[in-house]
């Protein structure tokens, strides 16, 4: 316990010097959002093409789940390393230190690894939330897995809305309202090309 | 050989970690009885600090290092008083009206 307490306060120091949790909200909101579009799309588009199979949506979804998360955290990763690399060197040549092994750096790398890894986790997790009910299908039918899951989607979208507008204290309604506002203008532009593709 | 009782460093750092936490961290090490930090110059990335650290048997390296650790580099050791006693900087005739 006393380990625990003890990784807890110096993860409480990095974010103060490295503003992890600030960084760690943004990305988790903005990749959550990818996720939920990215899945909405395909369960629309399968649903548009009269996919029957339920493990079609389930590979497809879980594939791409998988891909958003290797995408999040790679390309996080090399972002963050390369800008805080810099950050860092820039201070050590103002203070003539060599900043790598100070708590700054620890507190950096830190920073780097916690990023990368929510960047990678939020798209992933909200995808799999979302295809929950395919994964049901011996209790519920196809289309009311889809319906099921598509109102999900939405659910998580003023969900996000909802927090968004917590945190900057511009109104909850509002947020979540701008969200389901970019979810329908999605799901409205693939029916349109479906209808018409 | 004598302990170091007071020492006074300028010292330039990084505005994270802030003097709250520097100055609790040289108070914590061994030999230090008490920690002064006073800001005097400040700038958008970094800030000088005056450190005055008062005990019984300061460790120099021990100092450096924290100081290091936090990201800090010590421009000069401006003051040492070292012995049994804090001796009281004497005043004399070269020295101009303060």
């Amino acid at each position: 316990m006393n380990k625990f307490k003890k990784f807890w306060k110096k993860l409480g120091e990095y974010n103060k010097i490295a503003k992890i949790s600030e960084i760690a909200r943004r990305y988790f909101v903005m990749n959550s959002f990818d996720g939920i579009l990215t899945i909405l799309g395909i369960l629309i588009g399968t649903y548009i093409a009269k996919v029957q199979d339920y493990r079609i949506i389930i590979s497809t979804g879980l594939a791409v789940s998988i891909a958003m998360a290797v995408s999040g955290i790679s390309g996080t990763y090399l972002t963050e390393e390369a800008e805080r690399t810099k950050k860092l060197k820039d201070l050590g040549r103002q203070t003539l230190t060599n900043m790598k092994y100070t708590s700054i750096g620890k507190a950096e790398r830190a920073a780097t690894l916690i990023v990368s890894f929510i960047d990678g986790l939020a798209p992933f997790l909200s995808a799999m939330i979302i295809l929950t009910p395919f994964f049901l299908i011996n209790l519920i039918n196809l289309q009311f897995a889809y319906y099921i899951s598509i109102s999900i989607s939405f659910l998580l979208l003023i969900i996000l809305g909802g927090f968004l507008g917590h945190i900057s204290r511009e109104g909850v309604f509002k947020n979540a309202m701008k969200m389901v506002l970019a979810g329908l203008v999605s799901v409205t532009l693939i029916f349109i090309l479906g209808v018409h593709g | 050989m004598s302990k170091i009782r007071l020492l006074v460093l300028d010292v330039l750092k990084p505005h994270e970690p802030s003097i709250l936490k520097l100055a609790t961290t040289l108070s914590d090490l061994e030999g230090v009885d008490g920690t002064d930090i006073t800001l005097y110059e400040i700038d958008s990335k970094v800030e000088n600090v005056k450190i005055t650290l008062q005990g019984n048997d300061i460790d120099f390296n021990d100092v450096k290092k924290c100081v290091e650790d936090s990201g800090g580099s010590i421009h000069s050791i401006d003051k040492v008083s070292s012995g049994s006693v804090i001796v009281k900087e004497a005043e004399t005739h070269q020295d101009g009206p303060s």
